[in-house]
């Protein structure tokens, strides 16, 4: 097999002193990269472009996606610790993150998140190694029908995310979609709602709507309630998953990491519609629904097995056809430029030195990421025992500028604390503001292929493609369940 | 900590916000080069590079500024709002010329002195080698024998690369259709995919993927690099021997005479610079020098051939048409905001004065949607409605959800059937924070970011209670420290200093 030939030449390099360090220090910034609030994978990818003109191009691509990795993972510690997802995809990692926070046990949480990082990324890795050449022509196959119909689906977790406050959650969700709206409209060129602001071209940025919707809303809430004079857990007994409660999340983490490397290959659907989809189906298949939203294991493990997943499926595209499949692969695309290598097919036969060498280091910055991680958990599970009054006006130093870090702009600042304010509001009468941000992330998906699909095939093409039928039938029955187990249970 | 580390610490705070500065000819101060786009783009590795090279003639600091936003306006802004001491240097390109004039910014262009540019890359048609229909001559074949079927494929709607398919399709008199991506890579990918027949961008988009195939080029001749690709000359039409890519710099119009000579003689040596040269000739692009002004010609024939085209595809918009376009409009939209807002104030005023005021927060939310929806829904109704699925309709899509769906809820809340709210007892604390917040961002604007932090954390730990002073002093100024390496040295987060401090030193 000229494949694994090639990928133990691959693994002997990585196995060097030099690239095993630069893949450590790639993590441990990727890890600080993702859990601060205001980065983004792709911006920590992006800033450390620049330091990598003088490495030799493998050095530079290892170190580019052992940041991207692990940057993916850093998100899902702000996100269990303080309700503050770092990124977009550990959004859903708080769902059920937090809530064990609250319940004084993050360490279960973050042991979790860990694990299922890991193994999803080893997984997606896999896959890209063995299975990429078919599912990048597959990839290639998705009509902008499919993509439309692909943001439905994960529209419909929706009515499963909202449960019994569901008009509420479609609430949110459609004004998600409709925030999404603002800016110019990329398909026509037309400018939106912007009422002549400059600042509205662009619309609001993801990034201050999150921590806005999330971190400022949630002090808020508890400055509420007026008890923020405890600590919120005990440093000294912190319970971690055992063995045996790893193992009874293998199916869980074994799903979502599949279904993360098959949404992640799609250019543009990426980690978060992974994450909020496998959620979905974990907690629709799971034995324990109830759990979900109120401190699950398996709803930690469905969401960060999946985001994880989705770097190997993002990679798929890239390497095999030099087309990016999210933000942080297109700045790979950029460093490989630099490095004078043209991402495509034609790197496999010109360059499979580097190829290999980045699929093997893939798989060892996983390992490094979990023995960095499990150190790094002991560490991070402290700011949950600073105490509140502390811990609350750093969060809002932390929020300001990592809002600011985003485009460089007040106006997102502004926006942060706009969405934060309301955010609290929302949650004070029962709203979910997930929805909000679930709305954000699909809105241009659904839009802009909903309008090629329109242009390219009319109004029918939606349903004479047997797949984008097939999805759109899927989604519509998994937004027809809940409520007719409902009507079921009523009876 | 020690007391001693604490002086320290405070020391270095000093030191960090005080920065002396001194008298001398230009350039003193770093420079700024702002780019328009986010790191990690042609652009930006433009100017870093630009910035690399500049620093062996000069003695000074460049320090690249990413600006995002807006396709370039929200770096021109910061620019032309700068005072025009050659301080802010724009990193440009062509595409943002299509973007103002796209936002009518005719001021724009004269609000720049076009100092240089440095690169030109021809435009290209690329084909699907997959496809029997790949060669230029069969595409045109193709597409006028199916007109208004063809379907092309490219970046954004109203940029560069679409008014180069907009120019081609006019010269060959094609009708086709563009369908735009959100990126040129996604665009080839649907190339690639079959779901169109061609491409325009760069002719380096086509590296790396066999199946990718150069149809025509828009040059004055053949491409060193590509030398099998004919130019459009060759395949016989002509007026399409120039449409090209550039990237350059320019300087706020009114910077002094002495600067502007400084920066020329600059450019003149980095684009003479052998390894500005090799760097960029190893991706196939080629350097060039064009100083003003013919720069400045070239700008103004640019913006001309970009609002022809926009016009003609509708981009550019017409004019208001029927009552509630009219309505969409200027003072009679605000008018109506205003109308609106007092509506919602007033209803909620009601329902509070009422025996429900249990619900007035459910109804006030209720209604914030339902405003929102409503001026939404009146602004959509001034988009140019040129075809079918305009950009009107996903808003509208979403708006006539939001309606009936808050309709319903309010039903549902006046049956009493929505759940309890999850209301605390101190609404007080959580306003003072969010009028903290707000004092602590004019605050910012004034003193800079790391004065107003340190203020405002200390600040927010005494009204939570927290009284340990020493502890307090160490928290602020560890997270100014913290904020200040990370973010301001590292990251090259522009943190705001404060109008006092720009303009005291």
């Amino acid at each position: 097999m000229e494949l694994l030939s090639n990928l133990g030449d691959g693994l002997a390099f990585v196995m060097g002193v030099i690239p095993i360090l630069t893949i450590t220090l790639g993590v441990a910034m990727g890890i600080v990269a993702g859990a601060t609030p205001g980065l983004s994978p792709s911006m920590g990818v992006a800033l450390l472009v620049p330091f990598t003109y003088a490495m030799s191009p493998t050095l530079a691509l290892i170190l580019l996606v052992a940041i991207y990795i692990a940057a993916n993972y850093g998100g899902s510690i702000t996100a269990v610790t303080i309700n503050a997802p770092g990124t977009p995809s550990s959004v859903v990692t708080a769902f059920d993150g937090y809530p064990l926070t609250k319940k004084g046990k993050p360490g279960l949480a973050l042991g979790v998140s860990l694990v299922a990082s890991t193994v999803g990324g080893i997984i997606g890795t896999l896959i890209l190694i063995f299975f990429s050449g078919p599912l990048a022509n597959f990839a290639l196959k998705f009509h902008p029908a499919e993509y439309f119909a692909l943001a439905i689906f994960g529209l419909t977790t929706v009515a499963s995310l909202g449960g019994k406050n569901w008009i509420k959650a479609f609430i949110a969700a459609m004004f998600g979609l409709l925030l999404n709206t603002i800016g110019i409209d990329p398909i026509s060129g037309v400018s939106r709602f912007t009422f002549g602001l400059s600042f509205l071209y662009d619309g609001f940025a993801l990034i201050p709507a999150l921590i806005g919707l999330f971190a400022l809303s949630e002090i808020f809430k508890q400055l509420e309630g007026g008890d923020f004079s405890t600590r919120a857990v005990d440093a000294g007994k912190q319970e971690w998953p055992t063995a045996k409660a790893y193992w009874k999340l293998k199916t869980t983490i074994m799903r979502s990491s599949f279904m993360g490397t098959i949404i992640g290959i799609f250019p543009g659907a990426g980690a978060t519609i992974a994450a909020f989809i496998s959620y979905d189906v974990a907690k629709r298949v799971s034995k324990t629904p109830e759990e979900f939203g109120h401190g699950s294991m398996e709803g930690v493990a469905a969401a960060e097995g999946a985001n994880s997943s989705s770097v190997g499926g993002a990679l798929i595209p890239l390497l095999t056809l030099g087309i990016p499949g999210s933000a942080s692969t297109a700045v790979l695309i950029g460093a490989l430029m630099i490095h004078d290598l043209t991402p495509g097919p034609q790197l496999f036969i010109s360059n499979p030195d580097i190829i290999y060498g980045l699929l093997a280091s893939l798989l060892l910055a996983n390992v490094i990421l979990l023995v960095l991680g499990f150190f790094g958990s002991r560490l991070w599970i402290k700011v949950t025992t600073i105490p509140k009054t502390v811990l609350f006006p750093l969060i809002f130093a932390v929020s300001i500028i990592g809002s600011f870090a985003v485009r460089n702009s007040f106006f997102d600042v502004a926006a942060c604390l706009a969405f934060g304010v309301f955010g609290w509001l929302l949650r004070r009468y029962n709203y979910p503001v997930a929805p909000i941000i679930l709305g954000m992330v699909l809105g241009n998906i659904a839009e802009t292929n909903f309008i090629r699909a329109n242009m390219m095939g009319g109004w029918t093409v939606f349903f004479t493609r047997p797949l984008s039928l097939g999805m759109l039938v899927v989604a519509a029955a998994s937004f027809a369940v809940p409520f007719i187990q409902a009507r079921k249970q009523k009876q | 900590m020690t007391l001693k580390g604490l002086g320290l610490l405070l020391i270095l705070l000093g030191l960090l916000i005080f920065t002396p500065k001194a008298n001398a000819a230009f350039p003193d101060k770093p420079i700024k080069v702002v780019v328009y786009t986010g790191p990690g783009g042609l652009i930006d590795i433009s100017a870093r590079k630009f910035a690399g090279i500049a620093s062996k003639y000069v003695d000074v600091n460049f320090v690249v500024e990413n600006k995002p936003g807006a396709g370039g306006i929200v770096a021109l802004k910061k620019v032309i709002q700068a005072p025009a001491d050659g301080y802010n240097l724009y990193a440009c390109t062509k595409s943002n010329i299509a973007k103002f004039v796209q936002v009518g910014g005719e001021g724009y262009l004269d609000a720049l002195h076009w100092t240089a540019m440095l690169m030109a890359d021809p435009e290209c048609v690329i084909t699907n080698r997959k496809l029997a229909i790949h060669e230029w001559p069969d595409i045109v074949e193709n597409a006028l024998a199916i007109p208004g079927d063809q379907t092309w494929v490219g970046p954004a709607a109203g940029g560069l690369d679409h008014v180069t398919a907009l120019k081609i399709w006019d010269k060959y008199g094609i009708d086709a259709k563009w369908i735009p991506f959100k990126s040129g890579g996604k665009a080839l990918a649907a190339l690639l995919g079959e779901q169109g027949v061609a491409y325009v961008g760069n002719p380096r988009d086509a590296l790396g993927n066999p199946d990718l195939f150069i149809a025509a080029v828009s040059a004055p001749e053949r491409l060193e690099a590509f030398p099998e690709v004919p130019t459009f000359t060759e395949l016989g039409m002509s007026g399409l021997e120039n449409e090209f890519m550039w990237r350059g710099f320019a300087l706020k119009q009114g910077t002094p005479h002495e600067v502007v000579e400084w920066y020329d003689d600059l450019f003149k040596k980095v684009t003479a610079d052998e390894d500005w040269i090799s760097f960029w000739s190893k991706g196939g692009l080629d350097v060039t020098y064009i100083a003003e002004p013919e720069f400045s010609k070239l700008v103004q024939e640019d913006a001309e051939v970009f609002e022809y085209y926009l016009k003609k595809s509708d981009i550019l918009p017409g004019d208001a048409v029927g009552i509630l376009a009219k309505m969409a409009t200027g003072s009679q939209f605000i008018i109506l905001s205003v109308i609106l807002l007092l509506v919602w104030l007033s209803g909620s005023y009601g329902v509070y004065r009422s025996n429900y005021s249990d619900i007035l927060g459910r109804f006030m939310i209720i209604g914030f949607f339902l405003v929102v929806s409503i001026l939404f829904l009146v602004q959509s109704m001034n988009f140019p409605t040129s075809s079918a699925v305009g950009p009107a309709a996903v808003p509208r899509l979403w708006i006539t959800m939001l309606i009936p769906l808050n309709i319903l809820l309010m039903i549902k809340t006046f049956r009493k059937k929505d759940g309890v709210a999850e209301s605390g007892p101190r609404v007080d604390i959580v306003l003072s924070f969010i009028g903290f917040l707000i004092v602590y961002l004019f605050v910012m604007q004034v003193f800079g970011y790391f004065l107003s932090t340190f203020a405002f954390i200390i600040v927010g730990l005494y009204y939570l209670g927290y009284r340990n002073w020493r502890n307090t002093i160490i928290i602020a100024s560890s997270w100014i420290l913290f904020s200040y390496v990370v973010f301001y040295k590292t990251l090259y987060v522009p943190l705001p200093l404060g109008m006092l401090f720009e303009n005291l030193f």
